[in-house]
């Protein structure tokens, strides 16, 4: 014992006179370690973890994409992941294979609930709420944390209303407060019991920044579902569902998804849409997949997926950078120490004290770096966390650090550490005391060992892979923030609100938009407001058929699809829509005037291409007897509404309070806008408080569900493609450093070496451009051979990125040439230290050393 | 003592092999001075690393105290080193990362001599050498001479029978190299066997026997006639 504490302690004195290279190390190893366990923590948690739930193992979710939120017609593929209500029973009544299967809302939207206590003076607050059958915390096995959870006898229709609070709702809204269990509280104007809490650490079915705060039985669907005031109950053809359920143990997944994929074909001939000619093979291709549910409904993780184990892999590349760093440095240590050694061994030290003592420095070296790494990965993670997921409340994932990743991180510099450390001391107590004592620089040679250019050239290779990676994750993101969305953004605003939640009926719309729309342009500094359904890049869609006037029925397949939105008079003004064909909507296009709607350019093209005039034209979105229900009265230009990376959509405008001569039945929802978008002259302070007073003063149950810029609306679309080329750009730094301090520490102790050769060139007349030259090829070489293996391999890994790159092909030539310089730079400046410091040897002192 | 019998070293080079010692026949006795002497490239420094048994590569017969070292291992050879024999460097080799007082306890760190006794023997030992004021400074701030009287304490912290200096005052000046001397001749009186290689007449003569060596070859030893030296070379 008293040993070790000497060796630790002469340790500690060692690496204290060795600033430089204690620094070097220690910062190099929390780097490592630091980085990939944050990473792997964000990746974990997000790919990996599973539900908390009881025994996540036998759950089996039926689908396997991540379709959302109420959907028509045939699914891609005909792979159902979601489902009607009755779709639902008929699966769940014909399988009993499993002990239970639930459903659930597969859109949880904020603001999708208004929610309000009964403690005096509380105001009504947007929330998010999930409606579920009345087994789902029955298949999930959980128990509450205070009253009771849903149960079957909840979700029938006429029970008394009760809905169940998540925890962190309860903590971060209630303080805890126990009184809420079993009151009343307002939601959506209508009285519920507050049923009890879940589980502290249940977030739901799914990985998401957006946890539900309320669970709502499945039975009030028409008061809080989606497509409130309507009801999904009875529209057999609207799938909206997810499903997970929980199987019989030995129950045979392969047979029971065959039997599903029977089950819901059956279902879905009865469906009108597919008893059309044309919708056979769809009907006979339709099939559920039935995926392990351990992890609820992987939407995030299909997401995120790929950009997380981008990440990962880079991670793991800059610790396997790291690692050659700590070999090289602590081998150019031992190299050193060789005399040290032998005057050990000539004194008496055995073979194995040595190593023991060698083993005690890299172990302490390790420690300290490890200590330092868990420091990195802890506020590397929460830093992750804060990109990823910026605006979230209730994200279920811990910033604490993946302890089997910490370890596993921290082993493996501590092996590399040990390896190399150990070598040189290994190698020399194996030769004879005598050749080391003899004295050094007898001779010239002696420079850096093959093994160590060789780590010098797999850290710039791998650095050059790493910095392309991240020149083209930034280039992409450039292409992506700046392509030309076609909107205008400056002084722009958006407020959600939701005035289904405030129990306003289709007849009372009118006079609501009306007195908003007052009211938003009586604001100080409002110079224009408008209503609509939703707004450009916010993550919605809704998305028809459309049967043009005078053309025969489509077929099954045939592109009909187009998305489309209802808004206010200024809208177009206001989102940067030009009018370029026609007019755009007026405030004389109300409830009874004709029913007209506006089209974009992309619909033109896809609709009329053949250059038809659209201006006049009709059509429909319920079948071809619906094809005289608008006339296209206007052309507007083209935005992007949705999908950033993909072209424009064919897109149709339509007045707030029109409803289709066909089926007005299915129009209704439409009639709630969701937003309100605003014009300002410059800056105005204060205006959401105005805005959301104004609306207060309408009625109390108004709430402004979000407020932001339209800037910032569209800046948040790129969070994930932020985060992603923010990383790999840190990254790709982070192992050019590394590189660089790898190649100036190689170059450093080879000029150590060649003190007395460079003092002999000197005294030979050798000046000190030549001793420059000299040093610095040797550097570069090594670069050069790092950047001619890297380049092939950055050419071949090119393909595993595409898939996240926008308009920017993976072998960009540019991005190539500007890592290739900026690891030449770095490789130049590197080398050119040692090398000037070579080039002032005094020739005098060179050739007196030994 | 010491007892060596056609003892030989070479180095070999690609085709080419190099002798550095050749036939080597030699007996020390205890309590002798002996100094090795001769020009550069004789072998000097690789009889004292034969000697120190730092250099495993010689053939011949090599008896130290009765025991026969040509036939024993690696280990056994280190491990009689450790016991018996000090070495004194030109270069001193202190490590530059302990005190005086750790550098001299080096030694005896190495065998299982408990703490207080090890404490015990450097404090004798700095006494010994009149150094214990600077036991807390590190050899860089230690004068030349300074530097090799710590190397001679430690050399002799472990009380060895036979102490090999190489060059011991190569790198002082005369006034050092004579302290240096006075406290070789002083450790021999009380009983150490020393064998010094060096160039110095002055040096020499501290000695009580000088050993001439060329060509690796024991070209004339005081204590007698050379054995196994080359005709022509006797004297």
């Amino acid at each position: 014992m008293n040993r070790f504490i000497q060796d630790v302690s002469f340790a500690l004195r060692q690496l204290r006179k060795a600033p430089g290279f204690t620094i070097t190390a220690i910062l190099t190893l929390a780097l490592g370690i630091g980085a990939n366990a944050a990473i792997f923590t964000l990746v974990h948690a997000v790919l990996l973890k599973n539900l908390p739930v009881a025994d996540p193992k036998t759950l089996v979710r039926v689908g396997d994409k991540d379709d959302c939120c109420v959907n028509g017609g045939t699914p891609d593929e005909n792979d159902y992941s979601l489902f009607a209500t009755q779709l639902y029973e008929h699966l769940r009544d014909n399988a009993p294979e499993f002990e239970g299967l639930a459903a659930m809302q597969s859109g949880i939207g904020f603001g999708g609930i208004t929610a309000r206590s009964n403690r005096p003076g509380d105001l009504p607050r947007a929330a998010r709420g999930e409606m579920v059958t009345g087994n789902y915390f029955q298949v999930l096995g959980l128990k509450p944390y205070r009253g009771r959870l849903i149960a079957p006898t909840d979700d029938v229709i006429g029970a008394p209303m009760g809905v169940v609070m998540s925890y962190q709702t309860w903590q971060r809204d209630y303080a805890g407060d126990t009184s809420v269990v079993n009151s009343t509280f307002v939601l959506n104007t209508y009285p519920i019991t507050i049923l009890g809490i879940t589980p502290p650490g249940f977030y739901g079915d799914r990985m998401t920044d957006e946890a539900p705060d309320f669970y709502i039985p499945m039975s009030l669907e028409p008061q809080f579902g989606p497509a409130h005031p309507d009801t999904l109950k009875n529209r057999r053809g609207a799938n909206w569902l997810y499903l997970l359920g929980r199987v019989k143990p030995g129950t045979d997944l392969k047979q029971l998804q065959a039997k599903m994929s029977g089950a819901l074909r059956n279902y879905l001939a009865t469906l009108p849409v597919y008893q059309k000619q044309d919708q056979a093979k769809n009907l006979a291709e339709s099939h559920v997949v039935l995926t392990p549910g351990g992890a609820g409904i992987e939407n995030m993780q299909q997401e995120f997926g790929t950009g997380l184990k981008l990440l990962i892999t880079v991670s793991a590349l800059v610790l396997l950078i790291a690692c050659a760093n700590i070999a090289n440095l602590v081998l150019v240590r031992g190299i050193a120490r060789r005399t040290e050694t032998s005057i050990r061994m000539a004194l008496g030290a055995q073979r194995t004290r040595l190593i023991r003592q060698m083993l005690t420095e890299s172990l302490v070296l390790s420690c300290l770096g490890g200590l330092a790494g868990l420091a990195v990965a802890y506020a590397g993670t929460k830093a992750l966390l804060a990109m990823a997921f910026p605006d979230a409340r209730n994200l279920p994932i811990d910033a604490t650090p993946s302890l089997p990743v910490l370890a596993f991180a921290f082993g493996l510099s501590l092996v590399t550490g040990l390896i190399f450390g150990v070598a040189p001391a290994w190698v020399t107590s194996h030769s004879q005391p005598a050749d080391a004592l003899r004295g050094s620089n007898r001779t010239t040679g002696d420079r850096a060992s093959w093994v160590q250019r060789s780590l010098v050239v797999l850290q710039a290779a791998l650095s050059l892979v790493l910095l392309v990676g991240a020149g083209l994750m930034a280039k992409s993101l450039s292409r992506l923030e700046n392509q030309d969305f076609g909107v205008v953004t400056e002084n722009r605003l958006v407020a959600h609100f939701s005035p289904e939640n405030a129990g306003y009926k289709p007849e009372q719309l009118q006079a609501l938009y009306d007195k908003i729309d007052q009211d938003m342009h009586a604001l100080p500094g409002v110079e224009k407001a408008a209503l609509s359904l939703y707004t450009p890049l916010e993550g919605n869609n809704w998305g028809e058929g459309v049967y043009i006037q005078g053309r025969p029925e489509p077929h099954a397949g045939d592109p009909i699809g187009a998305s489309w939105l209802r808004v206010g008079p200024e809208y177009f003004d206001i989102v940067g829509h030009r009018v370029l064909r026609g007019r755009g909507i007026t405030a004389h296009d109300t409830a009874t005037s004709t029913p007209v709607v506006v089209v974009n350019e992309t619909f033109v093209k896809k609709f009329f291409p053949k250059g038809e005039n659209p201006l006049g034209v009709h059509f429909g979105i319920s079948g071809v007897e619906s094809s005289g229900d608008w006339e296209i009265i206007g052309v507007v230009s083209d935005i992007k509404y949705n999908n950033l990376r993909r072209p424009v959509r064919a897109m149709y405008f339509r007045p707030l309070l029109q409803v289709a001569h066909t089926k007005p039945e299915d129009d209704m929802r439409s009639l709630y806008a969701g937003a309100i978008m605003l014009t300002t002259k410059g800056s105005v302070e204060g205006l959401e408080s105005q805005t959301r007073r104004a609306l207060a003063n309408i009625n109390p149950n108004l709430t402004v569900t979000n407020f932001n810029t339209f800037a910032g609306q569209i800046h948040g679309q790129f969070n994930q493609e932020r985060l992603i080329a923010r990383l790999t750009l840190m990254f790709g730094v982070l192992a050019l450093i590394l590189a660089a301090v790898g190649l100036y520490g190689v170059t450093a102790y080879s000029v150590a070496r060649r003190t007395s050769e460079i003092g002999v060139r000197m005294a030979l007349g050798a000046n000190r451009g030549s001793v420059i030259t000299m040093v610095l090829r040797e550097a570069m070489v090594q670069a050069g051979i790092g950047l001619a293996i890297g380049i092939p391999v950055a050419w071949m890994c090119a393909r595993f990125v595409q898939s996240q790159l926008y308009n920017v092909g993976g072998h960009d030539g540019v991005v190539l040439a500007g890592a290739i310089l900026v690891l030449a730079i770095a490789a130049c400046t590197a080398g050119l230290i040692p090398a000037r410091r070579a080039a002032s040897t005094d020739p005098v002192q060179a050739l007196r050393m030994e | 003592m010491i007892e060596l019998r056609n003892v030989e070293r070479s180095y070999r080079a690609g085709h080419t092999e190099t002798w550095v010692l050749r036939r080597v026949n030699l007996t020390i006795h205890p309590w002798e001075f002996v100094t090795i002497m001769g020009p550069s490239g004789a072998g000097k420094s690789s009889l004292l690393n034969v000697l120190g048994m730092l250099d495993d590569q010689w053939r011949g017969e090599f008896d130290f105290d009765g025991e026969a070292v040509h036939v024993m291992n690696r280990k056994q050879r280190a491990d009689l080193a450790r016991r018996r024999i000090g070495m004194v460097f030109q270069s001193y080799h202190l490590l530059d990362d302990l005190t005086v007082a750790e550098n001299i306890d080096l030694p005896l760190s190495y065998k299982d001599i408990p703490k207080p006794e090890r404490q015990a023997l450097v404090a004798d030992t700095l006494d010994r050498f009149q150094i214990v004021g600077k036991k807390d400074l590190y050899p860089h701030q230690l004068s030349g001479g300074q530097q090799q009287l710590v190397g001679i304490a430690r050399a002799m912290i472990h009380k060895p029978a036979l102490l090999l200096a190489d060059e011991p005052t190569g790198n002082l000046q005369s006034k050092q190299a004579k302290e240096i001397m006075e406290m070789f001749r002083q450790l021999n009186e009380e009983g150490t066997t020393i064998v010094q290689v060096t160039h110095s007449e002055a040096n020499a003569a501290y000695g009580t026997r000088i050993i001439e060596l060329q060509d690796g070859w024991v070209q004339s030893d005081t204590a007698g006639v050379a054995e196994g030296a080359q005709p022509g070379v006797r004297r």
